[in-house]
């Protein structure tokens, strides 16, 4: 799937506080509560401004925080599918 | 709710009504006593609930029998052979029976308990949280907990020792602007604590112990007259304090995360699932506002000076 895209899940309007190097934010489709880390709350914002190929997603969070680059594109695509598990994101095949 | 004041009986409050008067308007159409925000009909032939308000109400306005209320209730007995033979009390709302009737000696503190649940199902105005509220030179401390944590008595002892009381079990935050509005009522106390604030403050006004209720022995105590006169003053919140009563423990006062704050009176909350992104904001905005802590303590008068120490964050 390296030609999908992910994008925020419409309706996502990120209702967020960041406190002390965590994320605290509602959900506006679930009604839910969330506790994100930095990387989770990065990549949303990145999303925010449009939809993004994993690759660029990597590429945003490897800017960001020390990932080791073996491991960048199986880290951020997880990141992305617990995202999607939560209904923040959604991933579109090009 | 209500939005503007009231029509009282040319100022009067509820003591001025003798017990027979009282009992008559109980009986008959209704009294109608105006808590905080919150104008509640009360309607009731029996003589647990007239002796109640008699004792715990007398500082409230008198509101005239025509005035608009927004709950209610009645406290009657049950009918058939239960008129005679171990008598009960049914609450209703607007002629609805949410509870199981109890003893009619249950009386009173099934009115307290009524009413605390005709707000917390119904205001949703406010976000409400389970949490005591004591306010201190324009400075409010929020105490939500859990029952068994000791913050009754707790909140019994601060209001008897300068503080201002806003509500023993419900915090009303205002979404528009992030402040608590009082509803202060009697302060409702349990077991033990019964005999440990008639120690502690020799002067105050209880109600008849009950025993045998689903929580124990209860028994009301009465809110301060200050309290009463100043229900329409809002108050910041400037603390989030999680009591915990430990017998036998040193006082402490531990800083805790906003996160963990956040969190922590989010699952305390009535409403915050049913207000949706109205909830988050309005808490998000009080979490940062206030210093959150935990609270442990055994002894009140060092639980009073830790909170004589709080300093109003920034």
């Amino acid at each position: 799937m390296d030609s999908a895209t992910w994008c925020l899940r419409p309706g996502q309007t990120l209702q967020y506080r960041e406190w002390d190097g965590e994320c605290v934010l509602y959900n506006d489709l679930s009604g839910a509560t969330h506790l994100l880390g930095g990387a989770a709350l990065e990549l949303l914002l990145a999303l925010r401004r449009g939809a993004a190929t994993l690759a660029s997603l990597a590429h945003v969070l490897h800017a960001e925080f020390d990932i080791d680059a073996a491991d960048l594109a199986g880290e951020t695509d997880a990141l992305l599918r617990h995202l999607q598990r939560l209904d923040l994101v959604d991933m579109r095949a090009c | 709710m209500l939005t503007a004041a009231s029509p009282t009986v040319a100022s009067l409050t509820v003591a001025s009504l003798n017990r027979t008067a009282l009992a008559t308007r109980l009986a008959g159409p209704g009294l109608l006593v105006q808590t905080g925000p919150f104008v509640s009909r009360i309607r009731s032939s029996i003589g647990h609930v007239a002796e109640g308000i008699e004792l715990l109400y007398g500082d409230y306005p008198l509101l005239a029998e025509d005035s608009f209320a927004d709950f209610h209730v009645g406290l009657q007995p049950s009918g058939g052979l239960r008129r005679w033979y171990k008598p009960q009390v049914n609450f209703d709302l607007d002629g609805l029976v949410p509870f199981e009737p109890l003893p009619e000696a249950h009386a009173f503190p099934m009115l307290e308990w009524g009413l605390n649940w005709c707000i917390s199902t119904r205001a949703h105005s406010w976000l409400m949280i389970h949490a005591a509220v004591v306010e201190r030179d324009g400075c409010a401390a929020i105490l939500p907990a859990p029952p068994g944590s000791g913050k009754s008595t707790l909140c019994a002892a601060l209001v008897h020792r300068g503080w201002r009381l806003l509500s023993d079990e419900l915090a009303l935050l205002r979404p528009d602007d992030g402040l608590l509005v009082p509803v202060a009522r009697p302060v409702s106390l349990k077991n033990r604590s019964i005999d440990v604030i008639r120690a502690y403050v020799p002067e105050a006004v209880l109600s008849r112990p009950v025993s045998n209720t689903t929580k124990g022995t209860v028994a009301h105590l009465k809110a301060p007259a200050d309290s009463v006169a100043r229900v329409r003053e809002t108050a910041r919140p400037a603390w989030i304090v999680f009591p915990k009563y430990e017998a036998g423990a040193a006082t402490t006062m531990t800083p805790l995360t906003r996160t963990d704050t956040f969190f922590r009176v989010a699952g305390n909350a009535f409403n915050y699932s049913e207000m949706g992104a109205r909830g988050f904001t309005t808490l998000a905005g009080t979490i940062e506002r206030c210093a959150g802590y935990d609270f442990r303590y055994s002894d009140l008068d060092e639980a009073i000076a830790g909170f004589a120490a709080l300093e109003p964050p920034p």
